[in-house]
């Protein structure tokens, strides 16, 4: 069993030709907050969609808490403890912000027809369970006075907000962010900063982020993997990747340049 | 935080209460239900209307039962009336030749002893309607097993490949119903049958299969109307209702949370299909000879009209729209029948109107609702004289050009609310007090929904 609780050994697919995600490696340990950087197109969200089974990687392996999950359907590893947002909000639009989160609070459950329609005493006690446990965690997003709205209808800062209360409710062991910060002012990106590192320590997780704004990673990352076309180009602290070369040649074009 | 195993067992009641609440009471509500209808609304609306309201009833079981499938998770299924002619053949088969080896005598309403249906004066059943019910469960638990075997298959797939699978379901159960043995009316004869001759059942072939009891009245069928929209309902706001909402939203998210999409599907597939089974089991039961081609594409596409019309996910709009469309369809035939009950028409309309100014007064929200349904009597009614007219000065019955009303309607309600005149939204979730309005929320800017714009499509 491998000391980190994430850990990605190179994995990779293509579509046709195009190298979308090469010889990935990396490890995140326990309450590790790790980047995951690059250019445009460079396969960071390609990445997640490996790891969290959206698509089937093609070569290497990906382990969460010494378990292999590669192999498994997305809602397995959901299940074993791998949750994510979308760098494209996807909320469940039509249904109450509460509903969302109640929704993923499902996989902790059993849910049979029978239940369903007889209201049996377990099905009632889960249900309320789901209830009492979707609007703590609403309240620990200052979205519990939202809790009837339509997931759609909430600004674009409390739906960035509601995605990660929305992961966080399946009770992962490793959460990943894509994007979280896009479309945000600076002050919300602070706010956003401060939310992450607590997010880390109240619910005991591992976290990986991708993001684009540098600021906000070299702030909070440990542990920087640089991506660029589809291969890691370099990874470690947040200071020595800045003043890697090559990576500063991926971003800027040209090395000697200041990230 | 605790987790939620950790949370489950302090919300746990007592058994004698969620059997009170989860049985009990919606039992009680069935039959309260039922009776309403066979002694309040059967005795004010004659013989006549008395058969429509089976049929009305029947077709909500159809609607609300459809709306799982293609309202709450988003599968476009047309093949519904497959499922609907499997309860309708094996309800009617276990109750007429049930009955034809118990008493020997398939016009069994002489054994439905003490009160039979007649003239919906009288409600308590006997043992010919045991074989009724006893058909209804086994036909929905037939009709749920072709359910099961149609959807594992075609569910994993694509959207599209569903809808095609299922109209080619509905059809192969068209065809091996015209291929199946002339019906058998003599008890003896049958017990000679050898179990080779049995294999393709004797359910009528081409011609029919009729004399099958009547014993669904509108007892029967509201009953059962009320608890297929309880069964729909309790799915609808329960965490496997939430899971078959999140797949019609956004599958990949779905699965991002923990939800086994393809599990999901098929169950409410085969919980569809089962439901549906039971509304054919109580329309052969109806007074109408089954055929061959109620498993076929034209009923299926009432059924859709129904939901889509309605609202996808709304159990109370595909309801709505059922009952509405049902009566339209009779009003089309002529306004004769509803002449006949102007008076009933007018007690109505004046009730809800008057419920309606109610509700306005007390501030209400619901009464902009409740005054539309008064106004439904009233204009189709009006839409009775005007076909009567048109079919006097031209010859043509409206009736028959159902199918052309329904599809302008349909273009017209896709056009203006693709999701149905209700969504998702029940009508009683109209009702409630005025709520102040709220300071409206800033929707994205435009680069902040620039930058959430995912740069391909759809991908995750
Ligand atoms: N399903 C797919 N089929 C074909 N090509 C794909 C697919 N998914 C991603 N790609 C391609 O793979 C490359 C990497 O895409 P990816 O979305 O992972 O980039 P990214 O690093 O997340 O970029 P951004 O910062 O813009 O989000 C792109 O060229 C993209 O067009
Ligand atoms: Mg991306």
């Amino acid at each position: 069993m491998s000391e980190f609780l994430l850990d990605v050994r190179e994995i990779g697919i293509s579509f046709g030709g195009l190298k979308a995600c090469q010889q990935l490696t990396l490890q995140v340990p326990a309450r590790g907050l790790h980047g995951l950087i690059g250019p445009n197109g460079a396969g960071k969200t390609t990445a997640f969609n490996l790891i969290t089974g959206v698509y089937q990687t093609q070569t290497g392996s990906v382990s969460l808490d010494g378990v292999h999950v590669h192999h498994l359907a997305p809602h397995q590893i959901a299940k074993a403890g791998m949750s994510r947002t979308f760098q494209n909000i996807r909320l469940f639009g039509d249904l109450s912000v509460l509903d969302n989160v109640r929704l993923a609070c499902h996989l902790r459950g059993t849910h049979t027809l029978i239940g369903t329609l007889f209201r049996t005493p377990m099905f009632v006690a889960q249900e309320r369970a789901i209830r009492e446990r979707a609007l703590k965690m609403l309240d620990v997003f200052d979205l519990a006075d939202l809790a009837d709205e339509q997931a759609r209808s909430l600004p674009y800062g409390n739906q960035r907000r509601l995605e990660i209360c929305r992961a966080l409710a399946t009770e992962p062991k490793v959460l990943l962010l894509d994007e979280p910060a896009a479309g945000m002012n600076p002050s919300e990106k602070v706010a956003l900063a401060a939310t992450i590192r607590q997010i880390r320590d109240r619910f005991n997780l591992a976290i990986l982020l991708i993001e684009h704004d540098m600021g906000l990673v070299m702030d909070i990352c440990e542990h920087i993997t640089v991506l660029d076309h589809g291969t890691p180009i370099a990874a470690g602290a947040p200071r020595e990747v800045q003043n890697n070369p090559k990576v500063q040649e991926a971003y800027l074009g040209e090395p000697g340049a200041v990230l | 935080m605790s987790a939620l195993t950790d949370l489950i067992p302090a919300h746990r009641p007592s058994l004698a209460q969620s059997l009170f609440a989860g049985v009990v009471v919606p039992s009680l509500c069935a039959i309260g239900v039922g009776t309403l209808m066979q002694f309040g609304v059967g005795p004010v609306l004659g013989d006549y209307w008395t058969s429509v309201g089976v049929q009305v009833g029947i077709a909500v079981m159809l609607a609300v039962s459809l709306n799982i499938v293609n309202g709450f998770t988003g599968q476009f299924s047309i093949g519904h009336a497959g499922f609907f002619a499997i309860g309708a053949y094996i309800g009617a088969g276990v109750s007429y030749y049930g009955a034809l080896l118990i008493w020997n005598d398939a016009s069994a309403m002489a054994h439905g002893a003490p009160l039979v249906w007649n003239n919906s004066k009288s409600w308590l059943f006997g043992a010919g309607e045991w074989l009724m019910i006893g058909g209804a469960i086994l036909g929905a638990c037939v009709a749920a097993a072709f359910g099961y075997i149609v959807g594992l298959p075609s569910l994993r797939l694509r959207g599209d490949y569903l809808a095609i699978v299922t109209l080619g379901f509905g059809e192969i159960v068209r065809v091996l119903l015209q291929q199946t043995r002339p019906q058998v009316f003599d008890g003896a004869e049958l017990r000679e049958m050898s179990a080779g001759e049995l294999v393709i059942p004797p359910l009528g072939g081409a011609t029919g299969f009729s004399s099958i009891p009547k014993y669904a009245n509108l007892w029967w069928v509201w009953l059962f109307v009320a608890v297929v929209v309880f069964f729909a309902y309790r799915v609808k706001v329960s965490s496997t209702g939430r899971a078959l909402l999140s797949i019609r939203e956004d599958e990949i998210a779905a699965r991002a949370m923990g939800v086994n999409i393809t599990k999901y599907k098929v169950r409410a597939f085969v919980l569809a299909a089962a439901l549906a089974g039971i509304a054919g089991a109580l329309y052969a039961h109806s007074g109408n000879v089954l055929q061959p081609r109620d498993a076929g594409f034209q009923r299926s596409f009432d059924c859709i009209i129904f939901v889509v019309l309605g609202g996808l996910g709304s159990i109370s709009g595909a309801a709505l729209a059922a009952v509405a469309l049902s009566i339209m369809t009779e009003a089309l035939r002529g306004p004769e029948p509803i002449l006949e009950n102007w008076i009933a028409l007018l007690i109505l309309t004046a009730v809800i109107s008057i419920v309606a100014a109610i509700l306005r007064a007390v501030g209400n929200r619901g009464w902009r609702i409740t005054l539309l349904m008064a106004v439904t009597p009233l204009s189709i009614l009006l839409l009775g004289l005007a076909s009567k007219f048109f079919t006097d000065a031209t010859g043509i019955n409206l009736a028959d050009y159902r199918m052309v009303v329904y599809a302008l309607l349909l273009i017209v309600v896709m056009l203006v609310r693709p999701n149905g005149l209700f969504g998702l939204t029940e009508i009683w979730e109209y009702f409630g007090p005025e709520r102040a309005k709220k300071p409206p929320t800033t929707p994205p800017t435009a680069s902040q929904a620039a930058a959430a714009a995912p740069t391909e499509g759809s991908r995750p």
